[in-house]
């Protein structure tokens, strides 16, 4: 146990020497800011109301109604006050092109059109500036208003409407953060171990230091087990700052305990294949190569589990109640599979010829 | 040419033999599970934050076919009471919906609500006819504007005053408007909108097609129906090209290391080769590679081949440059295989980040991506969009191999020694001490693609920060960096006792100083033809073009080298300090924040 010991410590000043987890913090902090990017981007498109209401854009609008298409002064109601609660101010104009020229010099940032079908369809005309960034901020606010005018269009066709109003919290952030973000960050520890388990392994193989270490009075299983273990030990103090950065940015990781448990048995696992391969290929470049497509074939076919580490992850973190230990520990039963054979196997692995 | 073909050819029989015999077996196997996984889960829809709520659900309650939900049938009694204990974060009875105070409560209506609105409006387009079910259409128009910055702050009073009827009152006098290109929308060409959009959105698909434009003019648009593109095609497209070329350049920096470490290169060089051709031979097999895997990729996506290598093979190219720099600076594995990651990320960030504005804003056209993006929707791009793309690319590619060939000796690739310092020597390798003026120059002009994409990464990094500090860190962050941009490589030069005289210091510093900026403003007029009605360039390139910004430039880099010289290098990041705040002031100014 002590020359265990002994080795570990070992493996782990490396790690440190070598910056090692500065680099994994580094990058995965890039990829949560680059992810939060993408949720804003996201959110501009896929829920532009919320963009809308929280930044207080204004926007004035003009307004023309073709009275003589048969516009009735309801339906001109209906749109005016929808737009006007939806934080549009309106003006109206008697002419399209007079509003046109306005919204031109910039007096004005839309131009609403609205004349009326022979199949009492109504029509709109919406005009937007070209500049690329206004237009699209422009739609964000008219979005909802034009939305509500809709409803209120078919409610008075006599059209029945079950489900409209707007109740609760809006959800698109609160999915993405717990059913990609929490989980990039929870897993990518994992991947990091295995990559360091390789790098660590084949250093040896190319030094070719273990043809000395079979000598010593250590075994070729402690050896490479104090590796996976400093490896393992790496990604269980990512996990724990992970949990801590993001409680500091408001983002509450719930049964925070099993979370890091389920990282860290993934990493094991993850860990002592990777060691596996390494003592099979015994140079880095196959071992490397090999580990990317495995990482491949896995994140597939963990898709087809239920639940996936992915899928647990998420409803763990976001604190459903009806998930717990039972399913984190069916996780222990890989983990239980691939380490006894590696313990067994690791000695005859590393004399096997090249 | 023959030369590269047998380092090509040995390159090729050196990978043949790591792949030989059981272990080629079993990495086909694992690869073809790999590409069998995905594709079955491709054609399954992808479905993400699977499970994520727990509804309750009476017997008579509708339906909920969506993988977010997972549904209990229970009583109304227990109904109530695992809503209280929390144990399901909503209750729907019959078609009502109950929810409690939490949080997850609350989001999980927002996203039952959700549900049910769009089967709702499923249901309405089967049970009316179309006119009453989609009574309003929308046609897109656009007008040009000339509302930049500068013009909408400052020319209100010549504008005419608005009539009095324009206010909004009750009494509608204003009469009949003029509105004959509204009139002119006919019933026929809206109730096939309406049809086409209740086609596409009835299937319920999370992955995206490539459409990713917001709105295009001319468009008709049913506001019920308006679903928005997710930028998530963008991601997959990258992913799709990028993986699997940093894959293969993964073995091509192994191959290089190991035969960097092995001394087996040093070897090469004392044969009949140039280290441009040690490069490109080793080099070589892994770009065919990787242009056949651009080439099926477009295929089975269906794209236009030639313009799918046009576009990708500068991105290819690129990170084959960067694969050679690790290569050649670094001797460790950890430190490659970190690197390698970095890369990736900030790779896919410049090409992504941009393209998820494709059509949104002209700006994008900075990431190749964006070119893919419009050449997957069938749209086409000018020569200017192209070049605005792939230059930076192809330029840091061109770098590379110049500065790869410059530090391929055996003192440099053997040396041991932390990274700031084979960076320092690297750059001085690669100027020609001949010729300092042209060197320094063409540095600064080099540095700018460099400073761009760090900048960029900035911006990435910037959005931890609360707001008011955003702007505040990416001004200090983007003035440090061109600061120590502009320097480095007379400071490089100082280090290493070339220079003597302030006068000589003085003179490299302003044309690093003129470099840069060429370089800088020939990039901003490329990006100005391209996305000319970009609010971001017009209020970039305001006020005065080119003197007053050069004057800057050589003041800041002249105190930040000559304080250098005078202190010693060891002094270097106090001068950088001392610059960035003569450029920080500056900017201020400019900004019209001090007067």
């Amino acid at each position: 146990m002590s020359g265990f010991m002994a080795l570990l410590k070992r493996e782990l000043r490396s790690i440190t020497k070598e910056k090692t987890i500065m680099f994994a913090i580094i990058v995965q902090f890039f990829i949560a800011s680059f992810s939060s990017i993408i949720m804003v981007g996201i959110m501009a498109f896929y829920d532009p109301s919320s963009i809308g209401e929280n930044s207080n854009v204004h926007i004035r609008s003009g307004v023309i109604i073709d009275t003589e298409s048969g516009v009735t002064k309801a339906e001109y109601n209906a749109l005016i006050s929808n737009l006007f609660n939806g934080g549009v101010m309106v003006e109206k104009f008697g002419s399209m092109e007079y509003a046109c020229g306005l919204l031109e010099r910039g007096r004005l940032d839309t131009v609403i059109g609205m004349t009326k079908g022979a199949d009492g369809v109504v029509n709109m005309k919406l005009v937007m500036p070209e500049l690329d960034t206004k237009k699209t901020v422009v739609y964000m606010v008219l979005d909802q208003p034009l939305k509500e005018f809709e409803t209120w269009l078919r409610d008075r066709a006599g059209v029945e409407i079950r489900y409209a109003d707007n109740s609760g919290a809006p959800h698109t952030t609160y999915e993405f953060l717990y059913s990609l973000i929490v989980p990039i960050l929870m897993l990518f520890p994992a991947l990091i171990a295995g990559s360091i388990v390789i790098d660590t392994v084949s250093e040896e193989f190319e030094n070719k230091t273990f043809d000395t270490l079979t000598a010593a009075p250590v075994s070729i299983a402690q050896v490479t087990m104090s590796k996976v273990t400093a490896a393992v030990i790496t990604a269980a103090v990512q996990l724990g700052l992970w949990v801590g950065l993001l409680r500091l940015n408001d983002i509450v990781v719930n049964n925070a305990v099993l979370v890091i448990t389920l990282g860290v048995i993934i990493a094991t696992i993850i860990a002592v294949s990777t060691a596996i391969m390494a003592l099979y290929f015994k140079d880095r470049e196959r071992t490397q190569f090999f580990y990317s497509i495995v990482l491949v074939a896995l994140i597939g076919g963990s898709y087809f589990l239920d639940p996936s580490p992915f899928g647990l992850i998420t409803r763990l973190a976001a604190g459903d109640p009806n998930i717990g230990v039972l399913q984190v520990s069916l996780y222990a039963i890989p983990l239980i599979a691939i380490c006894l054979p590696f313990l067994r196997l690791s000695r005859r692995l590393v004399l096997s010829p090249r | 040419m023959k030369n590269i073909l047998t380092l090509s050819k040995r390159e090729i029989t050196r990978l043949k033999a790591r792949f030989s015999g059981k272990s080629r077996g079993i990495v086909l196997a694992v690869a073809a599970l790999a590409i069998v996984c995905s594709y079955v889960i491709y054609h399954q829809d992808l479905a993400i934050s699977k499970g994520i709520y727990t509804i309750g659900v009476t017997s008579n309650s509708p339906v909920i076919e969506d993988s977010r939900f997972i549904t209990r049938e229970m009583d109304t009694d227990a109904g109530y009471r695992q809503l209280d204990t929390g144990e399901i974060d909503l209750f729907l009875d019959g078609d009502l919906i109950f929810s409690s105070r939490s949080e997850r409560s609350q989001y999980a209506t927002a996203a039952l609500m959700k549900y049910l609105e769009k089967q709702d409006l499923l249901r309405i387009a089967s049970e009316y006819d179309i006119d009453r079910a989609f009574p309003l259409r929308i046609e897109i128009d656009y007008v040009e504007t000339e509302a930049d910055i500068s013009v909408a702050s400052a020319a209100t009073d010549e504008m005419p005053e608005f009539p009095d009827t324009t206010v909004f009152d009750d009494n509608d006098e204003t009469g009949p408007a003029a509105l004959s290109e509204t009139a002119a929308l006919s019933s026929g060409s809206g109730d096939e909108a309406v049809q086409q959009q209740l086609e596409e959105f009835s299937v319920n698909r999370q992955l995206p097609e490539f459409k990713a434009e917001f709105l295009s003019e001319n468009d008709i648009i049913i506001p019920s129906l308006m679903n928005p593109p997710i930028p998530l095609a963008q991601v997959i497209i990258t992913f799709l090209y990028v993986v699997p070329v940093f894959f293969i350049s993964l073995f091509f920096t192994s191959s290089f290391t190991e035969e960097k470490v092995s001394r087996k290169l040093v070897v090469l060089l004392s044969a009949p080769v140039t280290r441009l051709q040690v490069i490109i031979g080793k080099m070589l097999p892994y770009l065919v590679y990787s242009i056949l895997v651009i080439i099926v990729v477009t295929l089975v996506l269906g794209g236009n081949v030639l313009l799918g290598l046009a576009i990708f093979v500068p991105v290819m190219l690129f990170i084959f440059s960067i694969y050679l720099l690790v290569a050649l600076t670094y001797r460790t594995f950890k430190d490659q295989t970190f690197f390698s990651v970095m890369a990736l990320s900030v790779v896919t960030v410049y090409l992504v980040g941009p393209a998820m504005f494709t059509g949104v804003n002209d700006l994008s056209y900075i990431s190749p991506l964006t070119l893919a993006v419009e050449m997957y929707r069938g749209e086409s791009f000018g020569a200017s969009q192209y070049f605005l793309a792939t230059t930076p690319l192809l330029l840091v590619f061109g770098q590379t191999m110049f500065v790869g060939t410059r530090v391929f000796n055996e003192e440099y690739l053997m040396g041991f020694r932390p990274l700031h310092t084979k960076i320092a020597e690297a750059i001085y390798l690669a100027m020609d001490r001949r010729h300092l003026n042209i060197s320094i120059l063409l540095t600064g002009m080099w540095m700018v693609p460099l400073v761009f994409m760090v900048e960029l990464a900035c911006v990435v990094f910037v959005t931890n920060l609360p707001l008011p500090f955003m702007m505040g860190f990416v001004l200090l962050a983007s003035v440090v960096v061109e600061e120590v941009a502009k320097s480095l490589g007379v400071v490089i030069l100082l280090q290493n006792r070339v220079l003597e005289t302030w006068k000589s210091v003085l003179g490299l510093a302003a044309l690093a100083a003129l470099g840069f900026m060429l370089a800088e403003k020939l990039l901003l007029l490329i990006a100005m033809s391209v996305a000319s009605e970009s609010m971001f360039l017009q209020a970039l390139s305001g006020g005065e073009l080119f003197l007053l910004p050069l004057v800057l430039h050589a003041v800041s880099t002249a105190v930040v080298c000559l304080l250098t010289w005078r202190c010693g290098t060891r002094y270097y990041p106090l001068a950088i300090a001392v610059g960035s705040l003569i450029h920080a002031a500056y900017n201020l100014y400019i900004m019209g924040m001090l007067t």
